[in-house]
């Protein structure tokens, strides 16, 4: 079960994510991000603290985007992520080209530096 | 052995009829002759009736053999052989009369033998004739059989039997106790004379033909019994025909006749009603029974078509196709509709009111059907039932009819339970295609397991410093999980073992790209930093956009004693140390092949020696066994993992091996399995003596 909320705040787009995200349902995730995108949004940022577990098709989707968020200097920032979860962005490595922040605030910090 | 010639029963038994006919005959005469010269010559009246009584059993028989033998059950064919017999019966009598006015006046035509002569000729036929009629009456009252019905017959005949040999006992003289036997039969055989079940079977043009035939047997019987109450008044020496069985006969054959003829008559009138059901149930059997192997949804509906044609006596009809949301149509069917009329019907339909809302409703249809008039010039009524299969409209049947208001509600209701069947039909046979091809699929995904499974080494490369084993285990008939090794030379040896993002078949696909990755890169002789750059290079050009694949890739020399690593995102590598006695995941950065597809991947890879010592135990996993989840929802992960090799290091490779397995299925707790691909390799480094 994957439940994707989106909030339009100020200067920013604050999608939360809540559940699994897994082969099933990655195609919504990835339907989200696009969407987010294609509005014009330029700071995304991703409230994972519900997010229980991302199989690697769920990565696949944050992946894809990293091209477009540096072509289109989109700052995508992902918050809150549980020990487990962070874990597995860590194995993989996508930490290191996604920004990872613990709390919303670190996150909304990164918005105004820039 | 003794051996019995084949002998022809019915042949027999019609010779010896005959037989007892020309006996009876020659007693008979012998008797007038007697009579006639005033000579006493003793013989007894018992022995006539002997005989008499013997050539009906005979008779009985014979017929009923040759009706019982009879392929042809038809109801006609059996009424026409009644009548044919009759015929006959008729055609002999009307000669021997001829024959009489031929003689006229001579002496011959007054010579009691003679007379007797023919007597017994008419006796015989019109024996035949009653009995024969008799047995095929049987025939048809018992066509519907039901407990009853057959024990009134059993009974009849067992009252048939009595009567003949009731002679005996009224010695031929009628007295009331034999006028009290006939009025007995005739009324039981007006009792069962009400078992006409068979003629509503009957086609129209049948029910003609059996009345013809029935006015032959009326008349026959008629004829004949006034003929032998004739010849009772003439010659009352010798009396065959005033006998109960032969009179009760007469009653029953005739009533028998006559019930038939008039039920037959007065259904002409209903006949095609209940043709027209009976074609229905017919049609009806057809539709829901056409789908066959083999058989396509336009027989069906070929089927249907007629079948409402004939329901409704419709003039004129087409079904037609449509195609999605568009407004094309196809015709699939078309009956005594020329292409002109049928697109003006179409054109006025469109424009019409409430044909036109009707249409136009695509799939969202409330109503199972609509009919109106029309103002063509020719179909003067329309009727439109939409085919629904499975709640999807896929067309239309449309019937015209050259009279006004021309479908009533019986034709609508029978119309609706067709099409409903045809559309069950036509559903039924979709779904069996489905099925089919689901079984293709299955099919092919084991042929897909079988070269998958061939893609994994069944045998790695090691020497005698250390043993090596695998295992891999897919969530789906095929998996993404990879590993394998390659010897460089006597000492020196690669390892990778790696995941593809995703799983099933797609996952299997990147897995084998990735196999022709490894084999072609490792013959380089790479360092793992290098090998992995170049598989990233490579993997970025054939890899979907949002797909990656993790690895981690080894090169060991025994002879240096050293493991040199790089691991591109894979899980951390589990490393049993024997100096310090524990178990624990290698730290090293990395990042996964295919994330970064440019020339800044290189700078996020890291190498890393470890120096082994003999007993260490290297464990290379996926994440299908960290990630794995018991029934609670909770994940083996990785202190499990560690734990059992802290706890089996001392086994060898193979058996550790094992533990690992058992132990996660342990956890996982047998009901479940891991809905992700899992593989495991263990290397253990031979211990020293």
């Amino acid at each position: 079960m994957l439940t994707i909320g989106k909030d339009k705040v100020e200067n920013y787009i604050l999608v939360s994510l809540e559940g699994q995200v897994d082969a099933s349902n990655s195609v919504e995730l990835d339907e989200s991000i696009k969407e987010v995108i294609d509005e014009g949004n330029k700071y995304i940022l991703v409230d994972a603290s519900a997010l229980d577990y991302i199989s690697s098709a769920g990565l696949g989707v944050f992946m894809s985007y990293l091209d477009d968020f540096e072509e289109q200097s989109i700052q995508f920032i992902i918050f809150g992520l549980s020990e487990k979860v962070s874990n597995v962005f860590h194995i993989l490595g996508l930490d290191q080209l996604i920004t990872i922040k613990t709390t919303k605030e670190e996150a909304l910090q990164v918005i105004h530096e820039s | 052995m003794l051996k019995f010639p084949n002998i022809n029963i019915g042949k027999i038994i019609l010779l010896v009829t005959i037989l007892t006919w020309l006996g009876l005959l020659f007693v008979d005469l012998l008797r007038l002759f007697g009579t006639v010269n005033r000579m006493q010559l003793g013989i007894a009246n018992e022995i006539t009736w002997t005989l008499e009584i013997i050539f009906f059993i005979l008779v009985y028989l014979f017929c009923n053999r040759s009706i019982e033998r009879s392929e042809n059950s038809d109801f006609i064919h059996f009424i026409w052989r009644a009548a044919s017999t009759g015929l006959i019966v008729i055609a002999a009598a009307i000669v021997i009369r001829l024959f009489y006015l031929v003689l006229d006046d001579t002496r011959l035509s007054t010579d009691p033998l003679l007379a007797n002569f023919f007597y017994h000729i008419n006796f015989g036929l019109t024996t035949i004739f009653l009995i024969s009629c008799g047995l095929i009456w049987k025939k048809l009252i018992l066509y519907q059989k039901s407990k009853t019905s057959v024990q009134q017959w059993q009974i009849f005949e067992v009252m048939l039997l009595v009567s003949m040999f009731f002679v005996y006992f009224n010695q031929n003289t009628f007295t009331f106790t034999f006028l009290f036997g006939l009025v007995f039969l005739l009324l039981f055989g007006v009792i069962i004379s009400v078992n006409l079940k068979w003629i509503p079977y009957l086609t129209f043009k049948d029910k003609w033909k059996s009345i013809l035939f029935f006015t032959i047997i009326l008349i026959t019987t008629s004829f004949l019994f006034m003929q032998a109450l004739s010849y009772q008044s003439a010659y009352d020496e010798i009396n065959l025909m005033d006998n109960l069985f032969l009179m009760g006969l007469f009653g029953f054959v005739f009533v028998y006749s006559l019930f038939s003829f008039l039920v037959t008559l007065f259904n002409l009138p209903t006949s095609s009603v209940f043709e027209q059901k009976l074609t229905e149930a017919i049609n009806f059997q057809k539709l829901s029974q056409s789908i066959q192997p083999g058989q396509s949804e336009t027989q069906v509906l070929d089927i249907l078509l007629d079948s409402c044609m004939s329901a409704s006596y419709a003039d004129a009809a087409w079904l037609e196709l449509s195609n999605g949301s568009s407004e094309e149509v196809q015709i699939l069917h078309q009956r005594f509709i020329t292409n002109k009329d049928r697109k003006d019907i179409r054109e006025l339909m469109v424009k019409t009111k409430p044909f036109s809302d009707f249409m136009h409703t695509n799939g969202l249809i409330k109503s199972e059907y609509i009919s109106g008039p029309t103002e063509h010039d020719l179909y003067k009524s329309v009727l439109i039932v939409p085919i629904k299969v499975n709640r999807d409209l896929i067309g239309y049947t449309i019937l015209l009819k050259e009279v006004k208001n021309g479908f009533n509600k019986e034709m609508l209701n029978i119309i609706n339970t067709f099409v409903g069947q045809a559309s069950i039909s036509v559903e039924n046979h979709r779904l069996l295609n489905e099925a089919i091809k689901n079984e293709r699929y299955k099919e092919e995904l084991k042929i897909a397991q079988r070269v998958q499974s061939s893609l994994l080494p069944s045998v790695l490369h090691h020497n005698e410093d250390f043993d090596i084993v695998g295992f891999s285990e897919a969530a789906d008939e095929v998996g993404g999980d990879y590993y394998e090794t390659y010897q460089f030379n006597e000492h020196r040896f690669g390892l990778i073992i790696g995941d593809v993002s995703g799983k099933g078949t797609s996952a299997a696909f990147n897995m084998a790209q990735m196999k022709g990755i490894f084999n072609s890169l490792v013959q380089l002789d790479l360092s793992p930093k290098e090998f992995l750059s170049q598989a990233n290079s490579a993997l970025s050009r054939c890899l979907a956009k949002n797909h990656f694949i993790t690895t981690t890739y080894y090169l060991i020399d025994t002879e240096a004693r050293t493991i040199q690593f790089s691991r591109a995102g894979h899980c951390p590598t589990l490393y049993f140390d024997s100096h310090s006695g524990q178990a624990d995941f290698v730290k090293l950065e990395g990042l996964g092949l295919a994330i970064l597809r440019n020339k800044k991947f290189p700078q996020y890879l890291h190498e890393k020696t470890i120096h082994y010592h003999p007993a260490d135990v290297l464990l290379m996993y996926t994440d299908g066994i960290v990630e794995a989840k018991n029934l609670e929802n909770e994940e083996y992960g990785y202190d499990r993992l560690k734990e059992v090799l802290n706890k089996h290091h001392l086994l060898t490779a193979p058996q550790i091996k094992e533990k690992v397995i058992e132990s996660m299925h342990e956890f996982l707790g047998g009901a479940s399995l891991p809905d992700d691909d899992f593989s495991l390799m263990v290397l253990k480094f031979t211990p020293e003596h």
